[in-house]
């Protein structure tokens, strides 16, 4: 841990915790640590922290160590910890973690969340903090009350001796001076009581009474607000601007230049946004500065049509195979810029005193926020601290940090705590996309639909080079700026010229047992910013790959379903499913004109079938129906499960009918909700989740709703009208 | 000077009576519990009550609540004495991020006030200006009917009354 250490009661203390009680801490072997109860844990993978207090009044806190985008993660994750301490989530009061390495997500490596693995990173590290931590509490109730341990109960937050039950709180005295339990044995599964139970949300009743705090609702003594009036085409720097307007219109405290643009700072956002408007600005002209939609759409065309892709991977002789083939379908997909429109707009509030600096936001990747603040600003690590809030969604936006670079820069020249808003129109328009895609599929199934060539190939942007662009500065904040530089030119060149990008290809291949297979990539970026988009490249892959999966089934004359069966020999999960939901679609019946659809796409280790029911009327598409079959292995709370489904049906249906990013002279086309359209609740489809019963360990389930949406609506699409859509969003002829 | 009653507190507002009301409630008055989402009346996060009625106050000039009775969610309830949509919201588990869901149920409550029996057709119609991205539709939807279905009424003047 170095010299950056925190002592744990000064973290605590600095994460809003006062009051007596214990801190359960774990630390890793080698690192200073000054709390009370260190404990060596056994799973080398897990970097561990401190996420529990008890207080003398029984109040247990727990400090969870994921951001809540809206996913359910504090309910979960205080769930998960809750089954082994035995105390009711309900019953936990349960706070965003501080900015520290303690929390780092152990796959990451770094304090994040994202990929959908939250519940499967922490599931076994949490479990075995609350049963160490509730072994410990019995030691102690043991000693004060005189009890065998072996003769002492837990439940909800107390220890249960004979007919008297004691709180948790009063032991914690005892507990502090005694050495606390190791790898203490885990319930079995059969035992859960809060685990796979459905359950209130933690966060339910402050999302339902305006008390949830966003970082938006941030507001601290002096605090002036800032926006910033950026380029229209990413990257441009600004030539020269004139500010005489702006400087004297109501309110104005300052006029800023940074990095990404101009900042006009007063003493109300409204003032701030008005005087905005009263900047002009010359723009350098970039690359980017002519790229048009229809171009981009050409190019990627163009770069498949070069066969110069690199391979990503392949298994058997896909070419013997084609060449054995008595009949082979080659099609292409495409799939367009999109964005993630957030429900609250990117925010930041930062103060920075002698003391070190104050952010105040909701991001999703903490540990970097806080490095890129230690290399603006200078300060030692430890005194920079995240307040990180409710998310108000993410989706992948909040991993992205140049918000935070913004509010940096101008707090640095204002000398007060400072505020960031960005407008929605600035949301949409200066920020990260989902990558365009084209994907080229050319398959051949033999007569009983079994699979005997697939090739699948990719052209676009990347993801992983632009968001370690973005985030590298943060998560290395020591890293000297050149050496920098040289990392991420290097990424790009890897990924343009040697190693295909796994984001950019994943879920072309993987879903099916494929007997030959090959995956390639030809990179093609306009320049415009990229990064993870909810699904990342099933978002677009799983589109192509089972828009496919029908068009063989319809060339071998097969049913859809039994098509996909018979390709699933040796994914027995996925094979359960797709059986699974195969059924409920042979059962159903719909009123005259709907037609059914199928996909079925696996991601973040969660399987997942949906038979989206479609009408068409005069050229337009409605959803009414979604039925969803999910093995997400053992659901921590069934109810945030199917709230996950049906939020990802929603999210996946804006995509597939609307979403669409477009360029002109290499500015983005779409400004706000009404040119960037999001689903409404009167075009919204019922949701039917089913949750294959499973005990095996917990596997993603914020993304893996998305990827079969767009597919199945585009495969009833196809039975409704005949009409076979290529391009997303999905437009009738 | 703009005076007007806000969640039962007549209130001055001394500044540019331009300034739209939501940022008036948020800045001025510190109530952070409506939200700014697109500042174009398009998405309903900054839905208020006007003398009843559900308002997109980011588009609504400051002046336009002269002397009317502003009701936030802070003055629809609160934790301990929650509108009945607000313990709909909580029994059916309806938010994800949570950002909207304070115009949501701002619009959603003065449904309930102007049609206590609102039907399915009703809520899709009365809740199709607020967008939630994390696609709470369902659960949404199944709250409102559900207070709907108890026929449970609300009095949009009631907490002017008893303050």
């Amino acid at each position: 841990m170095s010299g950056q250490s925190l002592s744990r009661r000064h973290f605590l203390k600095t994460s809003g915790m006062v009051g007596g009680g214990i801190v359960v801490a774990v630390a890793l072997p080698g690192c200073a640590f000054n709390g009370p109860h260190p404990i060596e844990v056994t799973d080398a993978g897990f970097i561990p922290n401190a996420f529990l207090q008890i207080a003398p009044d029984n109040k247990i806190t727990f400090y969870c160590p994921s951001d809540e985008m809206g996913q359910g993660i504090r309910t979960g994750l205080a769930t998960i910890i809750g089954e082994e301490l035995d105390v009711d989530p309900a019953n936990m009061l349960v706070q965003a973690a501080g900015s520290h390495e303690d929390y780092n997500n152990p796959e990451f490596r770094v304090q994040g969340t994202g990929g959908s693995n939250a519940v499967r990173v922490f599931y076994q590290p949490l479990r075995q903090v609350g049963a160490d931590t509730r072994a410990l509490l019995l030691n102690a109730a043991a000693l004060d009350l005189g009890i065998p341990s072996e003769q002492l109960l837990t439940d909800d937050g107390f220890i249960v001796a004979g007919d008297r039950r004691y709180p948790y709180g009063d032991f914690v005295d005892t507990a502090s001076s005694l050495e606390m339990p190791v790898a203490t044995s885990l319930k079995a599964p059969s035992n859960f009581q809060y685990i796979g139970a459905d359950a209130p949300r933690v966060d339910a009743l402050a999302k339902a009474t305006g008390t949830a705090s966003f970082g938006i609702d941030t507001d601290l003594p002096g605090m002036v607000y800032a926006v910033v009036v950026r380029p229209p085409v990413a990257g441009s720097k600004a030539l020269k601007f004139d500010d005489s307007a702006a400087r004297i219109a109501p309110g104005v405290l300052d006029i800023v230049a940074v990095s990404s643009g101009i900042a006009v700072v007063a003493e109300r956002y409204w003032q701030a946004h008005q005087a905005a408007k009263k900047l002009t600005v010359d723009w350098e002209k970039r690359p980017l500065s002519s790229v048009t939609s229809t171009q981009v759409r050409q190019d990627l065309s163009a770069a498949l049509e070069a066969n110069d892709d690199t391979e990503s991977s392949h298994v058997g002789d896909p070419e013997k195979a084609f060449a054995e083939a008595d009949r082979i379908l080659e099609t292409d997909y495409y799939a367009p810029f999109l964005a993630h429109a957030p429900m609250e707009p990117l925010n930041a509030t930062l103060r920075i005193t002698e003391n070190g600096a104050d952010l105040w936001t909701g991001v999703q990747f903490v540990g970097a926020a806080q490095g890129v603040l230690e290399r603006l600003t200078g300060l030692p690590r430890g005194d920079i601290k995240i307040h990180n809030q409710f998310l108000g969604g993410g989706f992948g936006r909040r991993a992205t940090l140049s918000h935070i670079v913004e509010v940096a820069e101008i707090a640095m020249s204002i000398d007060k705590p400072v505020q960031l808003l960005w407008s929605r129109e600035d949301d949409l328009r200066h920020g990260f996309y989902r990558p365009a895609a084209m994907m080229k599929i050319k398959a051949a199934a033999d007569n009983e639909g079994r699979i005997t060539a697939w090739q699948a190939r990719r052209s676009g942007a990347n993801i992983t080079a632009q968001t370690m662009k973005n985030a590298l500065p943060g998560v290395l904040p020591s890293l000297p700026t050149g050496l920098l530089n040289g990392l991420v030119g290097a990424m790009d060149y890897v990924f343009d010229n040697w190693a295909v990008d796994a984001s950019s290809v994943e879920g072309l291949h993987e879903t099916y047992s494929l007997p030959s297979y090959r995956v390639s990539h030809a990179s093609v970026d306009h320049g415009l910013p990229t990064t993870f988009w909810r699904s990342v490249g099933h978002s677009y892959t799983s589109f192509a790959v089972e828009s496919m999966m029908d068009e063989l089934a319809e060339a071998r004359q097969i049913d859809p379903v039994a098509l996909r069966l018979k390709n699933l020999e040796d994914k027995p999960r996925m094979k359960n499913v797709v059986a699974q939901a195969g059924r409920l679609m042979a059962a159903m019946t719909v009123p005259e004109h709907h037609h059914l659809g199928f996909a079925a796409h696996s991601s973040f280790g969660t399987d997942v079938a949906q038979i989206a029911q479609v009408s068409v009327t005069d050229g337009n598409i409605r959803v009414h129906k979604v039925t969803c079959v999910v093995d997400c292995g053992l659901a921590v709370n069934p109810d945030i499960v199917r709230a996950q489904l049906e939020g990802a049906v929603m999210f996946a249906l804006t995509a597939t009918l609307y979403g669409q990013i477009d360029l002109d002279d290499g500015a983005v086309v779409q400004s706000n909700f009404h040119n960037y359209p999001i689903l409404r609740m009167n075009e919204s489809p019922a949701v039917d989740v089913v949750i294959i019963n499973s005990q095996t360990p917990p596997t993603g389930i914020g993304e893996p709703g998305v990827p079969p949406l767009a597919p199945a609506v585009a495969n009833a699409v196809y039975r409704a009208t005949g009409q076979r859509l290529r391009d997303l969003p999905l437009k009738l002829a | 000077m703009i005076t007007f009653s806000l969640n039962g507190d007549s209130v001055s507002f001394k500044g540019d009576p331009n300034t739209p009301l939501l940022w008036v409630i948020r800045d001025d008055f510190k109530l952070k519990g409506s939200k700014f989402g697109c500042g174009a009346g398009l998405c309903g996060a900054c839905t208020m009550h006007l003398d009843g009625a559900a308002i997109k106050t980011c588009v609504l000039p400051v002046a336009a609540a002269a002397n009317k009775k502003v009701t936030t969610i802070e003055g629809l309830g609160n934790p301990e004495a929650l509108h009945p949509l607000q313990a709909a919201w909580v029994k059916h588990n309806v938010p994800q991020c949570g950002y909207c869901q304070s115009g949501q149920i701002m619009a959603a409550a003065a449904l309930i006030a102007d049609k206590p029996d609102a039907s399915s057709d009703d809520i899709d119609q009365a809740m199709s200006g607020n967008i939630c991205r994390c696609g709470c539709y369902p659960r949404i939807k199944a709250a409102i009917a559900s207070v709907a279905d108890n026929s449970q009424s609300y009095d949009a003047t009631a907490v002017e009354a008893t303050s």
